[in-house]
């Protein structure tokens, strides 16, 4: 190929590289023929869904496989040098960590936890350079400094528990280049971090790599980390790369519909009111052997040809490939039509009318919610003095980094945790504390929760079916037998699962599928109010659209109330009419949702507004951070109020903040 | 482009849109994965298994059967001089002792009689120890109670109950199952409260919380189903420990009274004229070694082919 | 810290009154005969026991005797052993026995953690091969056959096949070989089964994988890393390991005939030495508590991760 618009020269180059990993006695093909160059001094991110093969492909360029997994084709070309050729541990690790490095996914727990630091990146100096301890000690300080920890000599004694996340990756990376090495693999770098922190992170590998010029792999699902790094993009899906650019191609022209369906079901895209534009099914199983275009069971626009033939490779432009066959002669029939259906379903879609608080009756009101938790000895608030109130109807959404609280807050109104200081009130009666057996029947019928982990929220040993009915055992909300399996099947059809699934037990689904019996568990006993504890983030991109959509459409039908508990802004913004924002266990400034993109006063605030990543390149590249500095409030001498500025628009301030908010509106 | 050049020939009429499938789309490949199946599939994969639970089972059969089918009395002493200490024959398979009696004989009484001993001692062990180990996990507050419990329990030492109870009440069974028992339930205890408190804060388990389901069906739908393989593991893993202690028990010299047919005592009996006719020793102690082995390796093999990580 | 320690400390010696006393209490259930030996039952009359029992002070009420004991406690008298060796002071007695079974669990203890961790590394070396298989046959034999077995045949087979001796004499160390290799069986396996466990468990933890990444080799990630956490958690019972030394085992010091303390406690509890099992529970009880309190701190002093400010 030629160097179309490439700073420098190619130093990598996978070519049709095929891995398969033996599974329990069946084989597996994790990645498919795919290709791949890097350039120096260039960022190329891998997109995909888990299973489609990005992890285990890059893990092949450093010779990582697990055990069971292999390269049974293709190459891997570094400098000239076929690393799929190489025997013994010694050639790669003349490779491995020293020319290519890679960070991953995790920071809690990628470092050792009873080494400090600083030993363990002088280990890696020492380890491949023979440098003296003493010598190699001062350059792990000063790539400590580098990475942004500020006092390096003295944190370079210290162990990983004593740094915070986004400081632990700090230091992960700072191990991954200190040998200065020419690729840099980042596998879902970000992925674990707050928003606010990950933003630091990707600019901190940008820095990293304009100083050392290096080339930086990231491997994410996360379109808008992409757009705000990538100056090449490759799409995988299914073990192979369908689609390869620069990131203006892919985000404006892409051409695959599996990168065009990601690029529209982006919640950023959506409009309000509308369902979001989502991607039907679940990623297909790999085990099987996979005829056509993998993607076109899950395309509803597929051809013919897509279920028989698998595409070639089409040149779209010098530097955009796709792997799809609309871009044969043949289909520009098909592909007209295609433009002409995308062009007017943009154009009926207006956003619906903002919620009318008017007129609103309160379901919930929660006042002066105070939880504390016991660590060791000590207490500490996780959520502290806590007062919002709830509409019938309205989706309200709760957000805040990890740790902030919000879950604490969803699950004190669910009565996990009982002992909280405060009042949680619900159709006018108090439901914290003691209350009596038949309330707390009803409470359980009106109220119900969805869960975070897909994985974990369901009984691995109970069937489907019993999932489903828990609720109606409970209660004994049905007639016979009958009458139960109807309801099941009932709500399994409105989840969209067919009632044949019935039977089977859990881990026989995927993510997606299991978020939705979870759904379908809470809603079989039509409660008015549903706490939604983070229901899509441990979900893939392609799948997150349809449980958003799910979850708009009871609402809509069921007439539910929602506290939405999230971190994403993006997804918070297209699904809730009012959003909480919650900083260490306390709300810091409450509004309605355009209220609150358009007029953010709490300085945390604009900084989370700031992180929070974009699906545009042109967008993302010029954006600023805003950091927030608790500092800068004195709450010491002047403590905050809760008051509202403007109807509806609530915020945690003191008297002379206030002012200065006044001020800005 | 060279992928252009290889290109088939393709007919263009199957450039046309498809009629769109939700079920295709949805189709995870269906596994047909059953957690009992694949626990038991992975357990017997392994030919040392198989043989040692067949072998096991025979014995146990055995020692049930025989008592029943034969009409030897494993205490019948003999008075002629010459029916003593005899080696190994037909008429006597494992000899006879010190007082003529039937070796034989006596190795599946005494296997039927501990292996029930151990039996009971698994019961009350694994049972009681889950009761109180579930009761433990669920509340918080127990917890400083039901540690100091533990230490004090695990510090006396299980030969103290046992003489003194066999001065309250002689010698028996009753008395070294009493004793025996007396401590293992609390250690049990233990074990299960850290797995329950690892389930009781799992989501699955807040969502049957949050959906009112009553203690009763929590405790068989949610957390029994979970821990069963830890539960058979722990009774096999027993089984061979309290064979182990009732012999240790016979070699003190505080276990069960002579006349009691247990192998902790044939064996124990054979000792003493070990260096004359070792085949008094011997031939119980295979069996014995047989069925504590046997026990130990399944319920090891168990645990491991419980686990969902290895199932094959 | 200081905080913590106290509050360790107290909590630790109501541990060790609790058992104490629970002991002590016991043991005054024990019937009054029990203190004679039955000869001298037949050859003296009530009245002469009764007075002999009044002059011990055991007729007086329990909790008499039992401030009796304490006070004497703090006078750094612990008494004279009543049955057992009749009218020798326990102190004496146990300075007697104590050096020489410390010295065989001293030197036993660092063969078995030598050997055991060796063969725990080799396990995990050589993972689901013949090192692997080597261990677990070794552990199994170990642990699932009762101790009092392979011991006696040890002691009767590979004395002789070695040109041993069977019994343990004062002045001979050759004959103390047997007994030390005997004694530190058990903790071979101990150390080999949870060395093995931990290290697997580590294997596979993300910073391994991480390390590996940054180049390191297998070896360097194996020493540095692998083996290093793997053995924290074992760390935390050395130092009850340590003090238990002196206990002795009952088994292998009754088979070699060595003069420690190993039977001690069950003879003294089954001749109802009430002042012997009182003076050894209350030593045992002390021992175990301090190994676990040291437990805690060693361990708190090489994880980084663990303060002792806080509990948990």
């Amino acid at each position: 190929m030629q160097h179309n618009g490439h700073l420098g020269p190619c130093i990598f180059s996978a070519k049709d590289v095929e891995i398969q990993f033996n599974l329990r006695g069946k084989t597996l093909t994790a990645v498919r023929k795919a290709s791949l160059d890097l350039y120096q001094g260039e960022t190329m991110a891998i997109v995909g869904e888990s299973g489609s093969g990005k992890s285990v492909f890059t893990k092949s360029f450093i010779g990582m496989l697990d055990k069971n997994g292999a390269v049974t084709g293709g190459q891997l070309l570094y400098r000239g040098q076929d690393l799929t050729q190489f025997k013994t541990e010694k050639e790669w690790l003349a490779v491995r960590g020293k020319k290519i490095a890679m960070v991953f996914q995790d920071p809690m727990t990628s470092l050792n936890p009873v080494r400090t630091i600083g030993e363990q990146i002088t280990e890696v100096i020492t380890w491949h350079f023979g440098t003296p301890h003493a010598q190699a000690r001062q350059e792990a300080i000063e790539i400590l400094k580098k990475v942004g920890i500020s006092d390096a000599e003295t944190r370079y004694k210290q162990y990983p528990h004593e740094f915070s996340g986004g400081m632990r990756q700090r230091v992960v990376i700072a191990t991954a280049i200190a040998c200065r090495p020419e690729i840099l693999i980042c596998d879902e770098p970000t992925t674990a971090l707050d928003v606010t922190v990950q933003a630091q992170i990707l600019n901190l590998i940008r820095e990293l790599q304009r100083e050392l010029k290096m080339t930086v792999v990231y491997i994410t699902h996360d379109l808008g980390v992409v757009a705000n790094v990538a100056d090449w993009v490759s799409v995988m899906y299914a073990g192979q790369i369908v689609e390869t650019g620069t990131a203006e191609e892919i985000f404006s022209s892409a051409v695959h519909p599996y990168t065009k369906a990601l690029l529209r079901s982006m919640p950023q895209l959506g409009v309000k009111g509308h369902d979001l534009y989502s991607i039907q099914g679940t990623p297909p199983n790999l085990f099987k052997e996979i005829k056509g275009d993998a993607f076109a069971p899950r395309n509803p626009d597929a051809m013919e040809i897509d279920f028989e033939e698998e595409p070639p490779l089409f040149q779209v432009s010098d530097t955009h490939f796709a792997k799809t066959w609309l871009m044969h002669p043949y289909a520009a029939e098909h592909r007209d039509a295609l433009a002409l259906q995308d062009a007017k379903e943009k154009e009926k879609q207006k956003p619906a009318a903002p919620f009318d608080y008017q007129n609103a009756e309160k379901l919930l009101q929660v006042q002066d919610l105070t939880v504390k938790f016991k660590l060791g000895s000590r207490e500490f608030k996780a959520v502290n003095n806590v007062s919002f109130d709830i509409y019938k109807g309205e989706t309200l959404s709760l957000v805040g980094e990890s740790g902030s609280g919000k879950t604490t807050i969803g699950r004190a109104i669910m009565r996990i945790y009982n002992k909280v200081d405060g009042s949680i009130i619900f159709g006018g009666e108090k439901i914290n504390g003691k209350i009596d057996k038949k309330k707390a029947k009803e409470l359980h019928m009106q109220m119900q929760m969805i869960f975070q982990d897909p994985m974990a929220s369901l009984n691995e040993r109970a069937k489907v079916d019993y999932i489903i009915s828990e609720g109606l055992y409970n209660y004994h909300l049905f007639d016979n037998k009958e009458d139960r399996l109807k309801k099941v099947e009932n709500i399994m059809a409105e989840v969209g699962l067919s009632s044949d699934f019935s039977s089977r037990f859990p881990h026989e689904f995927s993510g997606g599928q299991r978020q939705r019996i979870g759904i379908a568990r809470s809603l079989v006993m039509n409660p008015d109010f549903v706490v939604a504890d983070e229901p899509i983030s441990a979900l893939d991109v392609s799948i997150r659209a349809q449980v958003i959509n799910l979850l708009n459409k009871m609402k809509r039908e069921r007439s539910l109330t929602y506290l939405f508990i999230a971190h994403d802004l993006s997804v918070v913004r297209f699904i809730s009419d009012r959003i909480a924002v919650i900083h260490k266990g306390r709300i810091v400034e409450l509004a309605e949702c355009e209220e609150l993109f358009r007029h953010p006063l709490h300085p945390y605030t604009k900084a989370l507004l700031s992180a929070v990543p974009y699906p545009d390149p042109k967008v993302e590249r010029n954006k600023t951070l805003i950091s927030y500095d608790p500092s800068v409030h004195q709450y010491d001498a002047f403590p905050p109020n809760w008051t509202e500025i403007t109807p509806g628009h609530f915020i945690l301030a003191n008297e002379e903040e206030l002012e200065g908010y006044r001020k800005e509106l | 482009m060279e992928n252009e050049k290889k290109m088939p020939q393709l007919n263009p009429l199957k450039f046309r849109a498809k009629v769109f499938d939700q079920m295709l789309s949805e189709d995870t490949g269906y596994s047909n994965y059953s957690y009992w199946r694949s626990t038991f599939r992975t357990f017997f994969k392994s030919k040392a298994v198989v043989v040692l639970v067949v072998l096991i089972c025979a014995i146990i059969l055995m020692s049930f059967i025989y008592p029943l089918v034969s009409d030897v009395d494993p205490n019948k002493v003999a008075l002629k001089r010459k029916m003593w200490n005899n080696r190994p024959s037909w008429e006597h398979l494992f000899g006879t002792d010190g007082l003529g009696r039937d070796i034989w004989t006596r190795a599946w009484y005494g296997v039927r009689n501990s292996f029930l001993l151990a039996f009971c001692i698994a019961l009350s062990d694994v049972g009681i120890g889950m009761i109180v180990g579930a009761i433990w996990g669920y509340n918080k507050k127990l917890d400083p109670i039901m540690i100091e419990i533990y230490n004090i329990i695990t510090n006396i030492p299980s030969t103290v109950y046992l003489v003194l109870l066999a001065y309250i009440m002689n010698t028996s069974y009753l008395t070294l199952f009493i004793s025996m028992a007396s401590r293992g339930w609390i250690v049990e205890a233990r074990f299960f409260r850290n797995r329950i408190l690892s389930i009781r804060d799992s989501e699955y388990n807040l969502a049957s919380r949050c959906l009112g389901t009553p203690m009763r069906r929590i405790a068989t739908k949610n957390i029994i189903p979970h821990i069963i393989s830890l539960i058979i593991m722990e009774a096999a893993l027993c089984i061979p420990y309290s064979i182990g202690s009732e012999v240790f028990l016979g070699f003190v010299g505080i276990g069960l009274p002579v006349d009691a047919i247990t192998l902790g005592n044939i064996v124990n009996q054979g000792r003493a004229s070990f260096t004359l006719h070792p085949y008094q020793m011997l031939l119980p102690t295979i069996i014995l070694c047989i069925i504590t082995v046997a026990f130990y390796v399944i319920g090891n093999k168990f645990a491991d082919a419980s686990d969902p990580r290895n199932h094959v | 810290m200081g905080k913590y320690i106290l509050k360790r400390t107290l909590n630790s010696i109501l541990t060790v009154m609790i058992v104490f006393v629970a002991v002590f209490m016991l043991l005054r259930l024990m019937p009054l005969s029990g203190y004679f030996p039955p000869e001298m039952i037949k050859e003296t009359d009530e009245a002469t026991r009764m007075s002999y029992l009044r002059n011990q002070g055991l007729l007086d009420h329990p909790l008499v005797q039992l401030g009796r004991f304490i006070g004497q406690l703090f006078q750094g008298n612990l008494g004279r052993s009543l049955t057992v060796y009749p009218k020798v002071p326990i102190a004496t007695l146990l300075a007697e026995k104590i050096p020489v079974t410390a010295a065989f669990g001293f030197a036993s203890m660092i063969i078995g953690i030598v050997l055991g961790l060796s063969l725990g590394m080799l396990m995990v070396r050589f993972k689901d091969r013949w090192g692997d298989h080597l261990g677990t046959g070794y552990i199994l034999m170990v642990r699932a056959i009762p101790s009092l077995i392979y011991l006696f045949f040890i002691q009767v087979w590979v004395s002789l096949w070695l040109n041993l001796d069977m019994v343990f004499y004062d002045d001979k160390p050759t004959s103390w070989i047997l007994p030390v290799i005997c004694l530190s069986l058990g903790s071979i396996a101990w150390y080999a089964l949870w060395l093995r466990r931990f290290m697997v468990d580590e294997e596979n933890k993300d910073y391994v994988k991480f390390a590996l990444v940054k180049g390191l080799s297998k070896k360097q990630v194996w020493r540095e890393h692998i083996f290093k956490n793997a053995i924290i958690p074992l760390v935390i019972y050395l130092p009850s390991d340590l003090l238990f030394i002196i206990s002795g085992s009952l088994v292998i010091e009754t088979l070699y005939v060595i003069p420690g303390t190993g039977g001690l406690l069950t003879t003294a509890i089954e001749k109802q030495d009430n002042n012997l099992v009182q003076v050894i529970v209350l030593m045992y009880a002390v021992l175990s508590v301090l190994g676990v309190f040291l437990g805690d701190l060693l361990i708190a002093a090489v994880d980084p991760r663990i303060t002792l400010t806080e509990d948990k």
